[in-house]
């Protein structure tokens, strides 16, 4: 033993890297990405919805002409990405039948997929990018990520 | 060279737990340093005995060069 540090990640990229991460991240809870659709509030359903902003994040503005807007959908529930005014990343849930606690709970699982994932693709970026050589990985059962480097 | 390896675990809400191992000394700080300039904020930091093992060799030398 020597060290242990415990970190808490803050997400700071443009839109294609979230694009990615998000794309990664969601399949693991049944979500998967839609293109193209309109909204349920654009086809005037009625729908629950729920908005959640992510504290520590900070989405850069970029002239790639991608849409700043990612939609992931499951079982009639939607998860609309994207970036405020202010850069935060913000999800909003939408739901038909579904209650604003489940839509929460849904929402906060997906971010923190996000997040994960986020800092998995920083992390192993970002050491490869240091002659750090990735040893083992493992997913466990619940979903942590266990990764092993090894620098010389 | 000898073998320096880190232990990184991210839980599913996606907070980072890094252990050094086989890492003496000073450059523990470095690479903890490292990871909290790729992740984000560091919530805590635990110095464990192998710390400071390269530091107590280091006291030792400036004790013999005292003695001259």
């Amino acid at each position: 033993m020597s060290t242990v540090v415990v970190l808490a990640p803050i997400i700071v990229a443009n839109w294609p890297v979230i694009t990615a991460v998000v794309g990664a991240a969601v399949g693991s809870l049944g979500f998967a990405v839609v293109r193209g659709e309109e909204t349920s509030q654009q086809r005037g359903e009625t729908t629950t919805r729920e908005e959640i902003e992510i504290d520590n994040s900070e989405i850069l503005t970029s002239d790639t002409g991608f849409e700043e807007e990612i939609v992931v959908q499951r079982e009639g529930v939607r998860a609309i990405f994207s970036r405020d005014a202010r850069g935060v990343l913000r999800v909003c849930m939408e739901g038909r039948g579904t209650s604003h606690a489940e839509l929460r709970r849904w929402g906060q699982e997906l971010i923190d997929r996000v997040t994960q994932q986020y800092a998995y693709h920083r992390i192993v970026t970002e050491l490869k990018a240091r002659n750090m050589t990735i040893v083992d990985e493992q997913v466990e059962e619940d979903h942590t990520v266990k990764i092993r480097v090894r620098s010389w | 060279m000898a073998k320096e390896e880190l232990e990184i675990e991210i839980s599913p809400s996606g907070k980072v737990t890094a252990r050094t191992l086989g890492v003496k000394g000073p450059r523990c700080l470095e690479l903890a340093d490292l990871l909290a300039r790729i992740v984000g904020r560091e919530e805590s930091r635990t110095l464990t005995h192998e710390y400071y093992e390269t530091e107590r060799q280091v006291t030792d030398q400036v004790d013999l060069y005292g003695h001259r």
